[in-house]
C-alpha cells in the first residue's frame, strides 16, 4: 500500500502497471466519447444556440416591419377617409346646384306658359268681341230692314222689338 | 470490498504487473460510461427528446463546472475531459454498490475507486493535465512564475510541495470516501448475517439501505469535487495573475 502511494518500489511495479492501465482506459474512453457523442451533441447544442439567436433577430425585424405596415395602413386609411369626404361634399354641391337649376328652369317654363296663356286669352277675347260687334251690326241692319220693310204701328213696333229681343235671347 | 489486507490476483505483461480486479473493474466502468453516453446520444435533433435532454443536462452541468473557474479560451478544450471524467468517476464510485463479484478470496468486480492506485492514476492525469495546459497557455517561463513564484518568489518551496499535496489529497480524498463507504456497507452486511448474531438482520437491512443511499450521494459529490478541482488546478497553472 505504501509502495503504491509513494511509487518507490519499482521491483514490484504493481502501482505503475495499474496506473498506466487506468490512464490508458480513460484516454481510450475519452477518444470514443469524443468521437461518438461529444462532437455531435456539442454541435447540436451550438446549432440550437445559433438558431435561437437567429430566430430572435428575425422576430425583431418582423416586428419592426409589422409596425411599419400598421403605420402605413393607418396613413392610407386617413387619406382614404379624407378623399371620401371630398367626394361626398362634391356630390352634395353638384346635387344642390342641379336642383336649383331644375327649379329655376321649371319656374321659367311656368312663367312663359302663363304669358302664352294670357296672350291666348286676350286674343280669344278680342276675337269674341269682334264676333259680337259683327253680330250687333248684322242685327241692327236686319232690325233696320224690318222697320223699313213694314210700316208699323206702335203696338206692332213694340211687338216687333220684343220679337227681336226674344230672338236675340234665343241666340 | 477493498480492505487494506485484501488478497489480489495479478498477471505480468511487458514487464509490468497488473491487478486483475483493477483491470476488469476499470474496463467495465469505462464500458458502462461509453454505452450510456452512446445510447443517450443517438438520434440527436434540434428539438431534444428525453434521452437527449438527459445528456444535455449532464453536458451543461460539467460545462458549468469548467466555466465557473476557467475562461472559455482555456475551458472549452477541457470540457470533454471534464464530462468524461465526471461520468467515469461517478460510475466507478457507484458500481460497487450494485455489483461485486468475487471468486475465492479475490473480488474481481467492484468499484475501481476503492483502490488507491486507480484514484492516484486519475489524480496523476488531472495534475499532469493542469500543468500541461499551464505550460501550453503561458509558455514555460510564465507557467513557472504563475505556479511556483506566486504570489511571492520566496514561496517557491511551499508551492513545489503544494503540487505533491494537491496530487495526494486529490487521490486519497476520492479513495478514502468510496473505500470507507463500501467497507462500512460490508460491516453492516456482516453484522446482519443471521448465522452470527441472530435477529440483527432486520435493523441491518434498513441500516444498509440508508447507508447505500448515503454512499450514492457521496459518490456523486466526490465525482463533482474531482472535476471541480481539475478546473481549479488548471486555472492555478494556466491563468496568469
Amino acid at each position: 500500500m505504501l509502495n503504491g502511494i509513494l511509487l518507490v518500489n519499482a521491483g514490484e511495479q504493481l502501482a505503475l502497471g495499474n496506473m498506466l492501465f487506468v490512464l490508458l482506459t480513460f484516454v481510450v474512453l475519452l477518444f470514443f466519447i469524443g468521437k461518438f457523442a461529444w462532437k455531435p451533441i456539442t454541435k447540436m447544442m451550438q446549432d440550437r444556440a445559433d438558431k435561437i439567436a437567429n430566430d430572435l433577430d428575425s422576430a425583431e425585424s418582423n416586428k419592426n416591419e409589422a409596425a411599419e405596415l400598421v403605420s402605413k395602413r393607418n396613413a392610407e386609411l386617413q387619406a382614404t377617409q379624407a378623399e371620401a369626404t371630398t367626394i361626398i361634399n362634391n356630390a352634395k354641391d353638384t346635387a344642390s346646384k342641379r336642383s336649383d337649376d331644375i327649379i329655376a328652369q321649371a319656374r321659367d317654363n311656368a312663367s312663359s306658359m302663363k304669358v302664352k296663356a294670357n296672350a291666348e286669352i286676350a286674343q280669344e277675347r278680342s276675337e269674341a268681341m269682334a264676333d259680337v260687334k259683327n253680330e250687333v251690326a248684322d242685327l241692327s241692319v236686319s232690325i233696320a230692314q224690318k222697320i223699313i220693310q213694314k210700316e208699323l204701328k206702335l203696338d206692332d213696333q213694340k211687338a216687333l222689338i220684343d220679337a227681336y229681343i226674344g230672338e236675340l235671347e234665343a241666340k | 470490498m477493498s480492505f487494506l489486507d485484501e488478497k489480489s490476483a495479478t498477471f505480468q505483461l511487458l514487464g509490468l504487473t497488473f491487478d486483475w480486479s483493477i483491470v476488469i473493474s476499470t474496463v467495465i466502468a469505462a464500458l458502462i460510461v461509453f454505452l450510456l453516453v452512446f445510447v443517450l446520444s443517438r438520434n440527436l435533433t434540434m428539438k431534444p427528446g428525453k434521452k437527449q435532454n438527459v445528456l444535455e443536462a449532464i453536458v451543461d452541468f460539467t460545462d458549468g463546472i469548467v466555466d465557473s473557474s476557467l475562461p472559455s479560451s482555456i475551458g472549452n478544450e477541457l470540457k470533454l475531459t471534464a464530462f468524461t471524467l465526471f461520468l467515469f468517476i461517478f460510475v466507478s464510485n457507484e458500481m460497487g454498490l450494485a455489483v461485486q463479484v468475487a471468486f475465492g478470496d479475490v473480488t474481481y468486480v467492484k468499484s475501481p475507486t476503492t483502490n488507491p492506485i486507480v484514484t492516484m492514476g486519475l489524480a496523476l492525469l488531472v495534475v499532469g493535465l493542469a500543468n500541461f495546459v499551464g505550460v501550453s497557455k503561458l509558455g514555460f517561463k510564465g507557467y513557472f512564475k504563475t505556479t511556483f513564484m506566486s504570489p511571492m518568489a520566496f514561496l517557491l518551496p511551499i508551492n513545489i510541495f503544494e503540487q505533491f499535496t494537491n496530487y495526494l489529497t486529490l487521490a486519497l480524498r476520492l479513495y478514502g470516501n468510496i473505500m470507507a463507504g463500501e467497507m462500512l456497507l460490508t460491516l453492516i452486511t456482516n453484522w446482519g448475517n443471521p448465522s452470527h448474531l441472530g435477529l440483527t438482520i432486520v435493523p441491518a437491512f434498513f441500516l444498509s439501505m440508508l447507508w447505500q443511499a448515503f454512499s450514492l450521494f457521496i459518490g456523486a459529490i466526490q465525482a463533482f469535487i474531482f472535476v471541480t478541482l481539475m478546473s481549479i488546478y488548471t486555472s492555478e497553472h494556466a491563468v496568469a495573475e
